[in-house]
């Protein structure tokens, strides 16, 4: 009854089931699955004539396309620069003020800074600049500034960075106060933004602040920061020493913590941005730094 | 050689394999330990200190690498985020390499100097204090956990055998530089003399009195791509 003459078999039978016999069949490869088998050797043979591939003794062969990442990459960097180019030799030629009255070139700018600020500040300075006070980083999105909120003094401290300046005052962590003193500088500065403290201790600390310890020297007479305040009718150096008389507090204001921004100092620290600066691990374009200057300006604070 | 000839014949056909995988394994693999500019010459590349080793360490030990790579591609929204595209030099140090696979942190590759020895600090008692979107976990034991270093002589032999280039006088001082660079008073003349003025020096955790694991970790990621200097390096087509 078989009749599987008209296709090979491997001629190898396994079992004859009443005349079907279990064999297996020998069928030649499909037409179009050699045919496209061997288009991909000959694609193959064009990929490398066409690209990069083998490699030799000494290199390797470069392709007559010239195709090379790092140069697609560098096309890549140039057409971007190109598009970008209109504007960033506007950004670059005008000074922070006449930018922020360009409307357009100033919309271009903040949408730069924005995503310069999303990968470099926030993780300090949070989303939008609300701040973080677990670290002392402060907010950028109020007017309450510690070096100053107009455009030349952002620049500045973006571009070289700033470092805090609060000695420490206890004993103990290298100051020259007793522990007594320390707490009665805490009810001091408490009570300056109307925190209920201990009234007669709060007088000894102003004695202090005003006299051994002289606080009043950077923070001013009336304790209003470096920025508001004056020293003998003259201003405080600008070293950012805070309002302490405001409710915003850089590291918080539970007593606790006051105590011991007094008693061991605070060094915040915000790195240098510039290319160039030592420190800075980043190397930010002046460009990028006006865009990110700009931005923190429009943040709400900008003055 | 007829197809039924192959097949019929177990040792014939893994041997014929074999002989075809390893066509491929020979092509891709072997040139690139005879090619020049595999590895690019760049200036400024130096061993890793003995705390950045240490720090290296504990990088892989918390499994760091599973979340953040250390390799910026050469694509544009890469260079644009990260900086330049890291170059094979960059890691030739590096025994095994912590390139890694997979981003659910950012990459790493240039991270040191990106931010302030305080905010790592703070970052690594509880990320989420300092970026409230953030899902890596706390890693609070390393501010705790004193540093264990008594092996890093050990550690720098071995590098030193596997190719990294180690002086007799660095691992000799391996302790007295490990000391050295974990505290921001403590001489540091003869670690700069031998890895070179550009090193960080600081006391990395704001504990004074004690080096732990959070000094080691944030040396090495504060020394983390800044070694390369771009503006002096030609960029290099291949």
């Amino acid at each position: 009854m078989a009749d599987n003459n008209t296709v090979g078999t491997t001629g190898h039978q396994w079992d004859d089931d009443e005349g079907f016999p279990l064999q297996e069949y020998n069928n030649p490869l499909p037409k179009w699955w050699l045919y496209s088998f061997w288009a991909t050797i000959l694609w193959a043979v064009v990929y490398w004539v066409l690209y990069p591939t083998w490699p030799l003794a000494d290199g390797f062969t470069k392709g007559i396309l010239g195709w090379s990442m790092h140069g697609e990459y560098q096309q890549e960097m140039d057409a971007a620069k190109a598009k970008q180019k209109v504007f960033n030799d506007q950004l670059a030629k005008l000074s922070l003020q006449e930018i922020r009255k360009d409307n357009q070139l100033w919309q271009y700018a903040i949408s730069g800074g924005k995503a310069l600020f999303g990968d470099n500040c926030a993780p300090c300075h949070g989303s939008g600049g609300v701040g973080v006070k677990a670290g002392g980083f402060p907010t950028l999105a109020d007017d309450d500034w510690l070096f100053g909120g107009d455009l030349d003094t952002i620049h500045e401290t973006v571009a070289n960075g700033r470092t805090g300046q609060m000695p420490a005052h206890l004993q103990a962590a290298g100051g020259s106060f007793s522990d007594a003193q320390v707490n009665d500088l805490t009810a001091y500065v408490l009570s300056l933004s109307g925190i209920n403290a201990d009234k007669t201790a709060a007088a000894r600390g102003d004695a202090l602040f005003h006299g051994d310890a002289a606080c009043n020297a950077c923070h001013g007479d009336k304790g209003k920061g470096s920025l508001k305040d004056t020293v003998n009718g003259q201003p405080p150096p600008p070293v950012g020493a805070p309002n302490l008389t405001d409710k915003i507090w850089l590291y918080g204001g539970d007593p606790g913590i006051v105590r011991d921004s007094i008693a061991k100092g605070r060094t915040g620290f915000m790195p240098a941005w510039a290319k160039g600066s030592k420190e800075s691990g980043r190397n930010l374009d002046p460009l990028a730094i006006k865009q990110l200057t700009l931005y923190v300006h429009s943040l709400g604070g900008g003055q | 050689m007829q197809h039924t000839t192959i097949e019929k014949s177990i040792p014939l056909m893994a041997i014929l394999t074999l002989i075809l995988v390893s066509i491929g394994g020979i092509v891709e693999i072997v040139p690139l330990f005879f090619i020049k500019g595999t590895i690019e010459k760049v200036e400024g590349m130096r061993p890793y200190t003995p705390l950045e080793l240490k720090g290296r360490d504990i990088y892989i030990r918390e499994g760091c690498y599973n979340c953040h790579s250390q390799m910026i591609r050469p694509f544009r929204d890469e260079s644009e985020r990260y900086g330049h595209y890291s170059l094979a030099a960059e890691s030739m140090y590096d025994h095994p390499f912590q390139w890694g696979s997979k981003r659910t942190g950012p990459d790493l590759a240039r991270i040191g100097g990106k931010y302030s020895n305080e905010w790592h600090k703070a970052h690594m008692l509880k990320p989420k204090n300092v970026v409230p979107e953030s899902v890596m976990p706390a890693y609070p034991w390393l501010l705790e956990n004193t540093l264990k270093a008594d092996d890093i002589e050990k550690r720098m032999q071995v590098l030193a055998k596997v190719g990294v280039p180690y002086t007799e006088e660095q691992i000799k001082n391996a302790k007295t530089d490990l000391t050295a660079q974990a505290s921001a008073n403590a001489d540091g003349s003869g670690l700069t003399q031998r890895y070179g003025a550009k090193v960080p020096k600081a006391d990395f955790d704001g504990q004074p009195d004690r080096i732990t694991e959070l000094d080691a970790l944030v040396a090495y990621l504060q020394m983390l791509g800044t070694l390369v200097d771009f503006s002096s390096q030609q960029a290099t087509t291949r």
